[in-house]
């Protein structure tokens, strides 16, 4: 009796628990890419810069959805690059290149657009890897 | 009164412009650019942990 009492109040405890910790940890993963985004940029009218913002290849034609979410991100982009400017010391270009060499490293699929250093764009094939900017470290 | 003024700020103009160029002279042009170089790159190396920490807690936005 005195056992099955434990479990009786065991039993919400640990689903408590259970509950609070994965609330927990959702903020880390609720955030999914923007879908409209992911599509323009899988679709070539959208693209990575090396200067770590989102930007329109040349002769693409992103619609003005598109574009408000890529203004969205862009504004977005911007304001967590100062913050962490300013807790670092650094300047806002220095945050914003550094996080465009993660993007250029490992977040540019096969076949998307990307701005080079140059402020050329280019084309990612299967072949071919992406043309890090100067700027990053090898 | 207002002569008086005239002559403190010709002082005040005198006296600064006697200082600016000794400040001035301290950075050369040539100098300065490769200085920039050098230090852009090494704050990215700095950042890198930070840059990854961005776009993992920022998966919305990249």
């Amino acid at each position: 009796m005195t056992r099955a009492r434990t479990i009786d109040l065991l039993t919400p405890m640990l689903i408590g628990a259970f509950l609070l910790a994965a609330a927990l940890a959702m903020p880390a993963h609720a955030q999914a890419a923007d879908a409209v985004v992911a599509q323009a940029r899988a679709a070539g009218q959208v693209g990575e810069q090396a200067d770590g913002y989102l930007g329109y290849p040349n002769g693409a034609q992103a619609s003005a959805d598109v574009r408000s979410h890529v203004d969205q991100i862009n504004i977005r982009r911007r304001a967590l690059y100062t913050s962490r400017a300013q807790q670092r010391n650094v300047s806002v270009n220095e945050m914003a290149a550094a996080v465009a060499c993660e993007i250029f490293q490992g977040r540019i699929a096969v076949g998307e657009r990307y701005r080079d250093e140059g402020g050329q764009w280019r084309q990612r094939t299967g072949s071919q890897q992406v043309s890090m900017p100067s700027f990053c470290p090898s | 009164m207002n002569v008086r003024a005239q002559m403190l700020t010709g002082l005040a103009a005198v006296t600064v412009a006697g200082c600016i160029p000794v400040q001035i002279q301290a950075p050369d042009r040539p100098i300065e650019i490769n200085l920039n170089v050098n230090i852009r790159q090494e704050v990215i190396v700095r950042l890198e942990h930070d840059a990854e920490d961005l776009l993992q807690q920022n998966q919305d936005l990249f």
